[in-house]
């Protein structure tokens, strides 16, 4: 007998309009579970939200970045003794150097510095970029051209808040009267800030000059990996997890397969690494730093992960749908190619794209088969070259800038981390998309 | 269709489409079809009935090796088909399915269009020569299901979107197509309501000119109205096997008798 049908038999009736201790006690812990699950979901939503704030606010400077503009005459004695000289670019610093200074004294800004002195706010990027200019445009010598130079990372951080004159005091390519002359530069519109598409789509920099660092190489060493990634990881995790789910016999030997792939999907990625350094480089010679070896390192490493989730995809599907089959005649790979496959194809797309924006993400192996501290200044000059040279990926590269001493570097390792959640972003939709456009009720 | 309709029924034993001669079937180590020998005929309605778990439907579905999926199922003795062996080293069960379609509890189309269904089948085994020939096949399919007035204008809707007892009769419709021999039925009206019960029952009776049907039901009344033999299965043995008429009014076991009469089961 239960307490409820006790107290019945107690008070003879019992009123419905009035609840009795235990429904009050069920309801309380009910409410009570309720506020804990919201107090979950809010403790993450905010974390969320300090995430996506955090990499906003701090990522989103990455991709402005202060500019100086400059009009160089392009003398044609200068550039012939610049060009016969041994260190050409130096005499092009010489050129700029000598155009800042008669453009500060034109636009009525008192100083006292030497054009060399002047010409520390540049980058040291600058002459290079001049003489690129004059290479690709014989023509334009004689003319007066107007560059846009990249500032150094200093005055760069002066305008985004970074550098004070404080903390230039102790700076030996800086000093507080540079940041006086920037202010007046500024206010005539000689030195601005905007816009660095450079950032996005140029090559990596050398650690004295943050200011021209760019994702754009790395993008396309993780492009070239995830190539890889795909077309092997794809055909073999597919056709591995039909052979066990629809073919394989139930011994122990599929048994203990499918044990290790369940273990293989945990194993550390690191521990990839370092097979793909025993197994594709020192056995196989395959080049270091390749973006072909990295994609063969995490193809084994998203393996495990298509192979669950299109074995799950494939288990989703009704056995009517095979009995179905197998009872109009249909032979077991017609069956499963006609009507099961199909059926589960929007799990496996999701399972695939999922494994693929791991892979993406992934920074350990790289650093053992040696993607991460590479320079990667040049774009592959072909897709031959692209899987073979050297290279680094996003996540490496994002890895590396936040390694490097310069403060400067710290601000672009943020603004990589945009570029990278935007491209796993853009996997995560297409996957919406796929799986909307495959699924098929039944 | 009514039990008044018993008396008319003899059946012609002369030619015989199954024949199965001490048939054992394991799951593992259960056994669960014990020794049972049965003659089924060519056009002709055999219905098996029994309790759950007597093996009607296991043995059923060995007739067309639909067991061969379940890897722990052992099957012996001898099941022939028009004399042959059918689990003999050399026949294809995939061939075999073709010859014996089958139909099952639960409807069962594939998620693709009426047409697709009922096309698929003849469409693997090379039974159309164009498109012509396969629109024909997929009409006279669907008449033959008694579905044809019912989806002739909709052939392109999805199969899955019809009613259950439609789906059922797609589904008759799509065995049919392949052009079997015989026609397996494991429980088909299991799932449907009355109504739609009727038209399959219907359906089944006209079946009964072009194959044999062999049918496993749990309502003894549907045995009674649609078959012509029936077989009474009990804990894996065939306890008795014989004109429908007889089984039903005068059985010879006692455990029929009991079964018929609600007595066990």
């Amino acid at each position: 007998m239960t307490d409820a049908s006790a107290n019945n038999s107690a008070s003879g009736k019992s009123s419905l309009l009035v609840q009795d201790a235990r429904t009050r006690n069920r309801n309380a812990v009910e409410a009570r579970f309720k506020w804990y699950g919201i107090t979950a979901i809010a403790i993450g939503c905010a974390f969320l939200i300090l995430l996506v704030t955090a990499i906003a606010f701090n990522g989103s400077r990455a991709f402005r970045q202060t500019f100086v503009t400059v009009p160089v005459t392009l003398d044609a004695a200068a550039i012939e003794a610049a060009e016969a000289s041994m260190m050409k670019t130096s005499q092009y610093r010489k050129m700029i150097e000598a155009a800042l200074l008669t453009e500060v004294s034109e636009a009525n800004i008192e100083t006292d510095m030497d054009a060399g002195k002047l010409g520390d706010m540049l980058s040291s990027s600058a002459p290079a970029q001049m003489r690129d200019f004059v290479l690709a445009n014989p023509d334009r010598i004689g003319d007066t051209v107007s560059f846009d130079f990249l500032t150094s990372s200093r005055v760069d951080g002066y305008l985004k808040g970074r550098v004070t004159r404080e903390s230039l005091a102790n700076d030996k390519n800086l000093d507080a009267a540079h940041l006086d002359l920037v202010d007046q530069m500024r206010d005539i519109g000689m030195v601005e800030k905007r816009f660095n598409i450079d950032f996005i789509i140029g090559s990596d920099a050398s650690e004295e000059r943050p200011e021209q660092a760019g994702m754009g190489v790395s993008i396309l060493g993780s492009l070239f990996m995830m190539f890889v990634v795909l077309f092997l990881s794809l055909p073999i995790g597919v056709a591995a997890s039909i052979y066990l789910e629809e073919f394989a016999p139930k011994s122990r030997w599929t048994d203990l397969i499918e044990v290790n792939i369940s273990n293989l999907a945990a194993v550390p990625s690191i521990v990839f690494g370092i097979l793909g350094v025993a197994v594709f480089i020192q056995i196989g010679h395959l080049p270091k730093s390749a973006p072909l070896v990295g994609g063969l390192v995490l193809t084994l490493m998203t393996l495990p992960t298509i192979i669950i989730s299109t074995r799950a995809a494939l288990k989703a599907v009704p056995p009517s749908i095979r009995e179905a089959a197998l009872g109009v005649g249909a032979s077991k790979m017609q069956s499963v190619f006609h009507h099961v496959l199909p059926l589960a194809m929007p799990g496996i797309l999701t399972g695939t794209i999922i494994g693929l924006a791991q892979a993406l993400g992934e920074t350990a192996p790289l650093l053992l088969i040696g993607m991460v501290g590479f320079i990667a200044t040049n774009y592959p000059t072909g897709p031959i070259d692209g899987f073979l040279s050297p290279n680094s990926a996003m996540p490496a590269q994002i890895y590396e800038w936040a390694k490097r001493a310069d403060p400067a570097y710290y601000e672009r390792a943020w603004g990589g981390i945009i570029i990278l959640l935007v491209f796993l972003l853009a996997m995560n939709v297409i996957a919406v998309i796929l799986r909307r456009r495959f699924e098929r009720r039944w | 269709m009514n039990d008044m309709r018993l008396i008319d029924r003899a059946v012609d034993m002369k030619d015989i489409k199954f024949s199965a001669r001490n048939v054992q079937v394991y799951y593992g180590t259960t056994h669960a079809i014990k020794d049972v020998n049965v003659d089924i005929a060519d056009k002709t309605v055999t219905a098996f009935i029994g309790p759950s778990g007597c093996g009607k439907s296991t043995f059923l579905r060995s007739l067309n090796r639909m067991n061969d999926t379940i890897d722990i199922c052992r099957v012996e003795g001898d099941i022939l088909l028009d004399g042959e062996d059918i689990y003999d080293k050399r026949v294809d069960p995939v061939q075999l399915r073709a010859k014996v379609g089958m139909v099952f509890q639960k409807p069962n189309p594939f998620p693709k269009s009426i047409y697709d269904n009922i096309a698929y089948g003849p469409r693997i085994h090379g039974l159309a020569k164009n498109k012509t020939d396969l629109d024909e096949i997929v009409e006279s399919s669907l008449k033959r299901a008694a579905l044809w007035n019912e989806v002739k204008d909709r052939l392109d809707a999805p199969g899955t979107g019809l009613s259950g007892g439609q789906q059922q009769r797609l589904c008759i419709a799509r065995a049919v197509a392949t052009q079997p021999e015989v026609l397996l039925m494991d429980e088909p009206c299991s799932a449907l309501d009355p109504i739609a019960t009727a038209q399959v029952e219907e359906l089944i009776d006209e079946l009964r000119s072009n194959f044999s049907v062999v049918i496993v039901t749990h309502s003894m009344q549907q045995a009674a109205r649609v078959s012509q033999k029936t077989a009474f299965f009990h804990l894996g043995n065939l306890v008795e096997y014989g004109e429908t008429g007889q089984i039903f009014t005068n059985p010879v076991d006692p455990r029929t008798e009991s079964y018929i009469s609600g007595r066990i089961g």
